[in-house]
């Protein structure tokens, strides 16, 4: 099967505002006729997911999940989106997770091994911040300790 | 720490204090300071001691704090971290990424954790476990990327720069416009377009070869290019017809997203129309059994009456030779049946007997559940069965040729054979410890049988024709014990019987039809069929007898036999049964023939005092009620005539030659040359077939009482049903 996903830069590039307000406007309108097409719903979700505020990546996700729900012969695809979805909201865990899933079934995707590579790029960013808070935590307590048993010594 | 500082002034005040004031009782002497048990708290999550911070939480709030609360909050401190450690499957990395992660969530006012978040990292493990598929279908052809694409507003764009680039470029562009730009000294306005080289014909007729619908636009705009006179350039002309295709590309994926749309709503439409049909037969059911039920109620009611007059004349009503029957083919009562059919899906044959050889010929049974007599082709002897357990409990011995019709009500019999013989049968009296010694005792026995019989026969046609009851009963106990009468008259085979009360008619093959007194043996009277045929009744002129039938006065002579158009499975027989069915209710008589006639006759007179035509070949079976006849034949169609007007009311045609029916005011069932019993529902006028379980070659002869139904085929077995 030809790969035609998106990498993750493409789901950095936001809509304009009214591109996103038309895809909403026609995922209302279906949704109002209670007959919503998979499309539709995959162009509102991704418009959301691409969208810098949060919320709206939340929205879109939310989409995503629902596409892969209803939609078994979409869900290959759906993985992708999902781990992106997640990725970009700093969910990585939950990207790592639907990213592997794909990679379990599809090795040679492309964009799958970027994302993933992405995620543990990310993760491992926050796992130096994290070090760094504890490490600075560790100083700051090393330093009163030290100065508590010298005050204690000096006394 | 902080707390540790803090610790050393307030002792130090405290102590001052009660050095100054040693009279005054400290409050907090007594027990733990407030300060030690804060700290004591601060420091309790680093002790990792579940008891201390337990305990100290019990100090801080004794009153409010029950020892279950404590240990709950104690747990739950401890709870969050192993769930940390577990779902980390990174191991420490995570832990230090989520760790990470908190001070931009503290910061950062926008990442506000929502309901919504939480719902989709919730919903993450059920996906997760959810099968992912091979795409197939739109899906495999069409990404959602690809579609999305295509579809968003963007999508539009180059067109829509294209348009614009046209419409406003062309009104009126003068030849020194063209050649300034030629001379790349204008710019277009709003592209970006570096046309230098004037653009020949040539190129425009390029770009309108990609296609037909690309040919359109292109020809649109080679027009007014060339009515503008207006140059673009190559590359822009390029880009443009790039762009088309792109475009065209956008279009396609549109158009198999569109067609995929269509294909699902079909879909759709169709579940949705075949559960509304399912939904309308439902309500048909419904209707059906508020009509079943009316009918129960009517019966009673008339039960009521019925046994209220009966206890009423029971001390002065003598009892009869032969005990009163209720004619259970006209009983409307209800039938308690045992619980286990009600749980049986309608329309399944629940119970197979096969003990015959040959295919059945007559069939019937007292009541659901109750005694089954059946026959079969070259066997003289019908067979008894328990329908309760399906088994056979013995056989009826006694006439001299294949049984053509039985009819079973409550206890007794009646069969009528090839031999000309009817015989009337108590099944009280058959049991299988009797045909057991019978067929140890051999042949011989059943020769001496047979001359004691022959002498009866004898006896019976005496002049008087009147025949004792009380010593034949005697008689027939010592020799077979089962059979009570017989009747005999006929000079070839019975064919048809139908008996009510105290009143039996019989049609034969020698085409008359004889009607007996059942508690004397007498016949009463004999009406002639041959003569109804050549002495049409004057009262419904026009009525002319199909003479291709009937063969004139030969037939009289001759033996009646009409080769049966070939069942399902392609098999036929010589059908000689001249009378194919009787049935009567009070003088009224109705009788389906070979001439494909219906007659009705007055049983007073022993008159035909009308003949309905219409079938094209011999009458096979009928039944009437209060409304309607209902006629199955040959020429592969039921007629359902109505009783008054002697009009057809209704014609139900097959595929092949109807050989049983039976109906009510709701359905008609009939046994049409095909495996499948018929079921012909008057309420919805749909047909169906039963099959589950049935019949392996065509179903010949059938016979049902409210939902439970006997069936008998061509197979030599008989199915039980549910309906």
């Amino acid at each position: 099967m030809p790969t035609d996903l998106p990498y993750a830069a493409d789901a950095e590039v936001s809509l304009s505002y009214d591109e996103l307000e038309v895809l909403r406007l026609q995922y209302q309108k279906e949704l109002a006729q209670s007959h919503v097409t998979v499309q539709t719903t995959f162009n509102y979700g991704w418009g959301l997911v691409k969208s810098p505020i949060r919320t709206h990546q939340v929205e879109g996700v939310r989409l995503l999940q629902e596409i892969f729900r209803t939609e078994p012969t979409r869900r290959r695809e759906c993985l992708y989106y999902l781990a992106l979805g997640h990725y970009k909201m700093g969910n990585f865990e939950e990207a790592r997770r639907f990213n592997d899933l794909l990679l379990q079934k599809e090795p040679t995707n492309l964009q799958a091994q970027s994302l993933a590579s992405l995620i543990e790029k990310a993760v491992a960013r926050e796992g130096y911040v994290g070090m760094a808070l504890a490490g600075g935590v560790a100083a700051l307590g090393t330093l009163l300790v030290a100065g508590l048993i010298r005050r204690a010594t000096r006394k | 720490m902080a707390s540790s500082k803090g610790k050393s002034p307030a002792e130090r005040s405290k102590g001052a204090r009660a050095a100054l004031d040693p009279l005054v009782t400290d409050p907090s002497a007594s027990g733990p300071s407030k300060m030690e048990l804060v700290s004591k708290a601060i420091f309790a999550p680093f002790s990792h001691k579940k008891s201390d911070s337990s305990r100290i939480l019990s100090d801080l709030a004794p009153v409010i704090m029950t020892p279950r609360m404590m240990t709950a909050t104690a747990t739950a401190s401890a709870r969050p971290r192993t769930s940390i450690n577990a779902s980390g499957t990174s191991g420490s990395r995570m832990d230090f990424a989520s760790l990470g992660r908190a001070p931009m969530r503290l910061t950062l006012g926008s990442r506000r954790i929502t309901s919504r978040d939480l719902q989709i990292v919730e919903a993450t493990e059920e996906l997760l476990d959810a099968e992912v598929p091979e795409p197939e279908g739109v899906a495999s052809d069409v990404s959602l990327l690809r579609g999305f694409n295509a579809t968003i507003p963007s999508s539009e764009k180059n067109r829509t720069r294209r348009r614009q680039m046209r419409n406003v470029d062309t009104p009126r562009i003068g030849l020194k416009k063209l050649g300034m730009n030629a001379r790349g000294l204008m710019q277009e306005g709003e592209e970006d377009h570096e046309g230098q080289s004037v653009v020949s014909e040539e190129d425009v007729v390029m770009v309108a070869q990609v296609d037909d619908r690309g040919k359109r636009k292109a020809r649109r705009r080679g027009r007014e290019s060339l009515s503008a006179a207006k140059t673009f350039g190559k590359e822009e002309l390029a880009r443009q017809t790039q762009e088309i295709v792109r475009d065209k590309e956008n279009l396609h994926v549109r158009r198999s997203l569109i067609n995929s749309d269509i294909v699902e709503i079909t879909n759709k439409i169709k579940a949705l129309d075949d559960i509304r049909e399912k939904l309308e037969l439902d309500l048909l059911k419904i209707q059906e059994d508020e009509l079943e039920l009316d009918d129960e109620l009517e019966g009673v009611r008339e039960r009521i009456e019925f046994e209220e007059t009966s206890s009423r004349h029971q001390n002065v009503k003598a009892t009869t030779h032969v005990p009163h029957v209720a004619p259970s083919r006209r009983r409307k009562g209800p039938v308690f049946l045992p619980s286990e059919h009600d749980e049986l899906p309608p329309g399944v044959a629940f119970m197979t007997l096969e003990s015959h050889n040959t295919p059945i010929t007559a069939v019937d049974f007292s009541e659901p559940y109750g005694t089954l007599v059946s026959a079969s082709q070259e066997d003289s002897q019908p067979r008894v069965w328990d329908l309760m357990t399906g088994s056979e409990i013995g056989r009826l011995r006694g006439h001299r040729g294949p049984v053509r019709c039985i009819q079973v009500e409550d206890n007794l019999c009646l069969t009528g054979a090839d031999d000309g013989v009817v015989r009337l049968w108590d099944l009280r009296h058959v049991d299988e410890d009797d045909w057991e010694r019978e067929g140890i005792n051999g042949l011989s026995n059943v020769a001496e049988e047979d001359e004691e019989r022959s002498y009866d026969g004898e006896f019976i046609e005496k002049p008087n024709g009147i025949r004792s009851s009380e010593p034949s009963e005697i008689g027939v106990a010592d020799r077979d014990g089962s059979c009570l009468r017989l009747f005999e008259g006929h000079s070839k085979a019975v064919t048809a019987l139908y008996f009510e009360d105290e009143c039996l008619v019989t049609g034969a093959s020698d085409k008359t039809l004889r009607q007996w007194d059942l508690s004397t043996g007498q016949c009463v009277m004999t009406m002639d069929i041959l003569w109804a045929i050549s002495h049409p009744q004057t009262a419904l002129p026009g009525n002319g007898i199909p003479g291709h039938l009937v063969p004139g006065a030969s037939a009289a002579a001759g033996t009646f036999a009409v080769p049966t158009p070939p069942a399902a499975d392609g098999s036929w027989d010589m059908y000689q049964d001249f009378v194919g069915g009787v049935q009567f209710w009070g003088y009224g008589l109705v009788s389906g023939s070979g001439d494909g006639a219906v007659r009705m006759w007055d049983m007073r007179t022993g008159q035909a005092h009308r003949t309905l035509l219409g079938h094209t070949g011999p009458v096979t079976c009928l039944q009437f009620d209060e409304i309607h006849i209902a006629s199955g034949s040959l020429d592969k169609s039921i007629r359902i005539w109505d009783v008054r007007s002697g009009g057809t009311f209704e014609t139900l045609k097959y595929d092949h030659a109807v050989t049983a029916l039976q109906f009510d005011s709701r359905k008609v069932v009939a046994a049409a040359g095909e495996n499948g019993v018929k079921i012909y529902n008057r309420t919805t006028m749909q047909h169906s077939s039963l099959l589950t379980n049935g019949h392996t070659q065509p179903v010949e002869r059938l016979r049902y009482m409210d939902r439970y139904m006997v069936s008998g085929g061509r197979d030599s077995t008989l199915k039980i049903w549910t309906l």
